[in-house]
């Protein structure tokens, strides 16, 4: 059987207001402390462009879509989000995604897609917001996909600041 | 046998083959472009250099494709002159290589990347701009080519030639300017264009059919036997997604198709990837056919053949010789005539690899007791009949929905089938996996065994031929026994 002694407690302790003061304190003092929390929906999250959010296709300014659906991020993502099927064009880069869907459900934001990505087609946007009403609805095919290049353009300099530094010179 | 030291190693190698076959044949890997082991080596390409010492000469460099094995040869194919100097061809046949790997269809499965790869530095040392020529050189119905991605091996122009006979493919023009062509710009003729395709070690022939539909290791592949004749050639199945039957490639077969396969095989994706698939059964009612639970349709089937005596039973072409077995104790059963629809041999056959005739398994049903019947007799049989059990994949296409159409209301048809075109004629259907789903043999028209494989699974509630007649059978007997 164990007996536990209980400590007496002192005047002051036994009175309680220095514990209310004391707490009081603290409130008083956050009351004017600048805040860090947000209104979230009203106020979105801040974002740059080291952000890696969803992942989204560039689409070049003469809208053409950068992608040639060659299948390295569908092989390299580790969540098994992206599914793509190719067809002709008639464009001198003679291929094109005709289906690209990426499951956001499944989607892990690790960016594998995008560092394998030899044609700089899919780059992790700054988009973080995902709701919905039906599982479906989170499976995004190409056309909710499609980003002008002018929207990621942060994120393609900064990648490209960021590959610069681990690649040797190359002619090719 | 000629005894060779290769690597360190005595081995014993055949001397009316190259030495490249003697590395291959002794898990010593040697890149090689040209050769193949097929067709006549020419030693165009250079990348199976090798360091033979011969005799008393000091050791050096020479193509394996295009030397002849040797008593006492000393070969090693990792040393380090071996390897640079082939590091140094391989430099050449990319200096004007593309670089559009995403692009290409070739990619995964491409020599020319798996050896740069290997052997090949990631840099190239030249800022002079790549050759341009023709992209998407339309040679034919079934291949394009790309005159940039070309590596100028010759296989395809060695294949026209020594293989089908015909030399349709020529490398035109000289030393930079080379380019492989068609004379005249005709287009390509004959069964067996799509192996050039297979054969070319780089992207530059591609298939028009396969043409950017997938990439190639997200194909499931499973080594299968072609079903388009009897001859029963060795192939790969390659299903995408488990879905799409998106290929069928030849399969090495010493004793049947050897590397080929004729492009009547290669492209007969259409019946498998059919959209009017019987799922399960199918009863015809009196406005509409029904959909039922194929162990339901079973059932029905062994209560209906058991108030008939000795209906006409019709066997597909493409029953495995299981299959075959299990029907044959059926037919034993039910008192009929085992007999198999056999179409008429089409203008296809040649003396290459197409036979002709469009039963691949005529000789494995023949040998166990089928009796062959053409479409017209088979017709005759069933007008003349009060049931008819008709079982196997096609089998409806194959005696022809606008025949059975005409025969009279009162024939009461029964149909294992693996698409819905009899549904509205037959009183029961049950879909059957097609070849691409299913497991068994098929004996070719020379008697080899050939296994076909399931690179898929068949759709929902299709049941293997084989357990649906057994259960068929048990449901008879039983029924007899009770009565």
């Amino acid at each position: 059987m164990v007996v536990v002694e209980r400590k007496e407690l002192s005047f002051l302790e036994r009175i309680y207001f220095p514990a209310i003061l004391k707490g009081l304190k603290i409130t008083m003092s956050k009351m004017f402390a600048p805040r860090f929390t947000r209104q979230y929906p009203e106020e979105p999250l801040p974002t740059n462009e080291v952000t890696r959010g969803q992942p989204r296709l560039a689409v070049n300014p003469d809208d053409t879509i950068r992608c040639v659906s060659c299948g390295l991020c569908e092989a390299a993502c580790p969540a098994y989000a992206i599914t793509i099927d190719g067809h002709e064009t008639e464009r001198f880069i003679e291929r094109e995604p005709e289906r690209f869907d990426i499951d956001m459900l499944r989607c892990i934001l690790c960016g594998f897609c995008e560092e394998a990505c030899p044609k700089d087609a899919i780059y992790m946007s700054n988009e973080l917001e995902l709701a919905d009403f039906s599982r479906a609805a989170l499976v995004y095919d190409i056309e909710k996909l499609k980003r002008p290049v002018s929207a990621l353009q942060d994120r393609i300099d900064y990648v490209k600041k960021i590959n610069d530094r681990w690649q040797t010179s190359s002619s090719t | 046998m000629t005894k060779i030291i290769l690597n360190g190693r005595e081995v014993e190698a055949d001397p009316k083959k190259p030495l490249i076959a003697a590395c291959h044949a002794n898990d010593a890997e040697v890149p090689h472009y040209c050769y193949h082991a097929g067709l006549t080596p020419v030693g165009s390409c250079r990348m199976c250099q090798v360091e033979v010492k011969q005799g008393e000469m000091p050791p050096r460099v020479v193509a394996a494709c295009r030397t002849p094995v040797a008593e006492g040869m000393i070969v090693d194919t990792e040393s380090p002159k071996a390897h640079e100097t082939r590091r140094e061809c391989l430099e050449f046949l990319l200096k004007n290589h593309p670089l559009d790997c995403p692009i290409c269809d070739k990619a995964g499965e491409c020599m020319l990347q798996d050896f740069t790869f290997d052997e090949g530095q990631a840099a190239a040392r030249t800022d002079e701009p790549r050759r341009k020529l023709e992209k998407r050189k339309d040679l034919g119905d079934v291949i394009v080519l790309d005159q940039e991605r070309c590596i100028l091996c010759s296989r395809c122009v060695r294949f026209f030639d020594e293989v089908t006979g015909k030399m349709q493919l020529v490398i035109a023009d000289r030393g930079a300017h080379s380019v492989v062509e068609t004379f005249a710009d005709r287009p390509l003729t004959g069964n067996y264009q799509g192996n050039v395709a297979d054969l070319c070690p780089v992207g530059a022939l591609t298939l028009k059919p396969f043409r950017f539909k997938a990439r190639v290791w997200n194909l499931f592949k499973k080594a299968s036997t072609c079903g388009e004749c009897s001859r029963g050639c060795s192939i790969t199945t390659e299903v995408l997604r488990g879905d799409e039957v998106k290929r069928f490639r030849p399969r090495y077969n010493a004793d049947v198709n050897t590397w080929w396969m004729c492009d009547t095989g290669r492209f007969a994706f259409e019946h498998p990837n059919r959209a009017d698939r019987l799922a399960g059964g199918q009863r015809r009612g009196y406005a509409d056919s029904e959909l039922i639970s194929t162990e339901e349709a079973l059932d029905q089937l062994a209560d209906a053949l058991g108030e008939h005596r000795a209906p006409v039973v019709i066997a597909s072409p493409f029953l495995t010789v299981e299959e075959g077995a299990e029907l044959l104790e059926l037919c034993k059963q039910l008192g009929s005539e085992a007999r198999f629809l056999s179409p008429a041999p089409n203008e296809l056959g040649d003396e290459i690899l197409h036979t002709g005739d469009p039963c691949p398994n005529r000789r494995g049903l023949t040998e166990l007791g089928f009796a062959p019947v053409e479409a017209a007799e088979a017709l005759e049989l069933l007008a003349a009949s009060k049931a008819a059990l008709l079982v196997g994949e096609r089998i409806g296409e194959l005696v022809g929905t606008e025949g059975l159409a005409g025969l009279p209301t009162s024939l009461q048809l029964y149909v294992f089938d693996t698409n819905a075109c009899l549904a509205p004629a037959a009183q029961l259907s049950i879909g059957v996996p097609d070849h691409t789903e299913r497991l068994g043999t098929w004996v070719n028209v020379d008697g080899h065994r050939g296994k076909i494989s399931a690179a898929r699974s068949a759709p929902a509630g299709v049941r293997p031929l084989t357990s649906s007649l057994q259960t068929l059978r048990a449901s008879i007997a039983g029924a007899e026994v009770t009565a």
